[in-house]
């Protein structure tokens, strides 16, 4: 039995479900020989900016149970430099590529956008509004629903292309800050980016991270994650959802689209095991198969809630 | 160095990188706080000195992370590849790779990063290890004695039960026409102090060396940068951080350049120049 594995993120048709997380995957290029990025159903780029970014100093990461904690900073080589470089080889090679975008303030976003807008390729813009590890910018935005509106409504006006806002888990109120993002116009929303935690040293009496906080992400949080997506789709149920948070298994994927998602997105899973996003999609069609499940477009949103 | 493509397009011409099936082959004990691993591999696997691997502890999600480590030596025994590592118990991760049975089942990302460059030189290189720190220096002098490059190989530990590998280590230096220089920071074997005061005293003596390769713990990286700065010497060092992917995608583990960038030490590194590194690199 061959199991129909395409999935649609609002107006995107995707081959199958998997993707790349923003973070996790660099440019698309760099683990070419584990998971090359036209096997997946798509990308997200590391978040990029207008121009680069030094990052944060270190320690940037530290291990947790179940999870990792980072503090990355967005270090990322800039839009000019991403479309220079990578974006030609991803073209060439067919892979299906989402844009994180990160700015500092709103205008760099648009900025961001305006400069993909010359390049043919991309076919997602991801807005960064949740980045636990940044003081200016991104967050800030994420977590006020009347910014959030009017940031989504700038980089609307600047594409036609598929546009995403990847929300905080941290927000006040979630359904309320995706609301938001939908009204700016959004196509999508994706759930969740890390959540803010802190690991400490005992003896030393400090954080281990040189920022203090970070963001939390692997298995750890996705009983959370899974939360946070029903929730979106019960409230919102017409607005596509783009679920990440600890996927380690095609069964996480198939949680995760019972819970409402469209589309899955393999982050901290990659660290532990580069070729993980293809394990996990063949997995995914295993358990389709054992299970009768003819197309997976069939399990989006079908949880039974007792 | 050459400034790093900014965008990888999957390392051209490296030794190709593998997600190796490995069998937990032999564990010895080398040391109250060390030990020697040997993984057992179907695939061949090709590295030189310097490069590490990626190697999980077990099953599960605790810990989730692999461990980085250097390889002390690779070989093919018929159809097996053997990869030794010589790893220190310090958390988790090693603890439970202490303990794992023979034949357990585990995955080794492998050859990553950028090893030693080996050439020789006018004079003799000076090949440094501070505790366990040996792994790469070993491979590297095991090598080097092979090829014939001359080389004065200085070892320190905390005290003498803690040299690892002594035998090894003799064998090559001398192989090498070279001195082995041990020291503790007890006093229980060789000199008493620090291996960079070793160092620091026969170059003050008026030893010439080519180029120092070193590995250690980071105080002892950041000393051995003052000296050879001090010393217009030229050192390749071998850094050790933090790493959750070991392919340069997650920007964990990394160090801050001359050039004043962060560069992730598993792909740009985990060798560096002393000259390519931000002056301060490890405050």
């Amino acid at each position: 039995m061959s199991i129909g594995l395409e999935t649609k993120v609002g107006g995107l048709a995707l081959a199958n479900p998997i993707m790349a997380a923003s973070g996790t995957y660099g440019y698309g290029l760099d683990l070419l020989e584990f998971c090359p990025p036209e096997r997946l159903g798509a990308f997200v780029t590391k978040g990029l900016s207008p121009r680069p970014r030094v990052g944060n100093p270190i320690p940037r990461i530290v291990e947790t149970a179940a999870g990792m904690i980072n503090a990355i900073g967005l270090q990322n080589i800039g839009v000019e430099a991403f479309c220079r470089d990578a974006l030609p080889v991803l073209r060439q090679r067919g892979a299906v590529v989402a844009v994180n975008v990160f700015g500092e303030r709103m205008d760099e976003y648009v900025e961001v956008v305006e400069r993909c807008e010359r390049e043919d390729g991309i076919a997602a813009y991801e807005l960064n509004v949740s980045c636990p590890n940044v003081t200016a910018g991104g967050i800030e935005f994420g977590h006020d629903p009347g910014q959030l509106k009017r940031l989504t409504a700038m980089c609307r006006t600047a594409t036609h292309r598929q546009l995403w806002v990847k929300l905080s888990p941290n927000a006040p109120d979630l359904v309320e800050t995706a609301r938001a993002a939908v009204s700016g116009g959004a196509d999508a929303i994706t759930l969740i980016n890390t959540l803010r935690a802190i690991a400490i040293d005992a003896e030393k009496r400090r954080p281990v991270l040189a920022t203090g906080c970070g963001g939390l992400s692997g298995p750890a949080i996705k009983p959370i994650a899974l939360r946070m997506v029903w929730e979106v789709h019960k409230a919102l149920p017409a607005v596509p959802v783009v679920g990440i948070g600890g996927v380690e298994s095609g069964r996480d994927v198939v949680e995760f689209l019972l819970a409402g998602a469209s589309a899955v997105q393999v982050g901290t899973a990659i660290f532990r095991e580069p070729g993980a996003p293809l394990r996990i999609l063949s997995e995914l069609e295993r358990f389709c198969v054992e299970q009768g499940v003819a197309e997976v477009r069939e399990l989006v949103g079908v949880l039974e809630w007792p | 160095m050459a400034k790093p493509p900014e965008v990888s397009h999957n390392g051209g011409g490296m030794i190709a990188r593998r997600d190796l099936a490995v069998r937990v082959g032999a564990r010895s004990d080398l040391s109250p706080t060390c030990f020697r691993l040997t993984l057992a591999a179907q695939e061949p696997l090709e590295a030189s000195p310097g490069q590490f691997g990626m190697l999980s502890c077990g099953e599960g999600f605790d810990p989730l992370l692999r461990r980085a480590f250097s390889l002390a030596g690779v070989s093919r025994q018929g159809d097996t590849t053997e990869v030794e590592l010589l790893i220190k118990e310090v958390g988790k991760g090693t603890a439970l790779l202490r303990h794992l049975g023979l034949g357990s089942n585990l995955r080794l990302l492998a050859p990553l990063g950028n090893g030693f460059s080996l050439d020789g030189g006018t004079h003799r290189l000076a090949l440094v290890a501070g505790g366990i720190g040996l792994p790469p220096v070993l491979f590297a002098a095991e090598v080097l004695a092979a090829r014939g490059t001359g080389f004065d190989l200085y070892l320190g530990a905390t005290s003498a039960a803690e040299l690892l590998e002594l035998k090894r280590c003799g064998r090559a230096a001398s192989r090498a026409g070279g001195e082995l220089v041990l020291t503790t920071d007890d006093g229980s074997r060789g000199e008493k102090g620090l291996v960079t005061a070793a160092l620091g005293r026969r170059l003050s003596e008026g030893r010439v060396y080519s180029r120092v390769l070193a590995c250690g713990p980071t105080p002892m990286l950041a000393a051995l940068t003052l000296l050879a700065r001090g010393q217009g010497l030229e050192a390749e060092l071998s850094l050790e951080e933090p790493m959750a992917c070991g392919v340069g995608v997650c920007l964990g583990c990394v160090v801050k350049l001359a050039d004043g960038r962060y560069a992730p030490t598993c792909k740009d590194g985990p060798v560096f120049r002393t000259s390519d590194l931000a002056a301060g690199w490890w405050a």
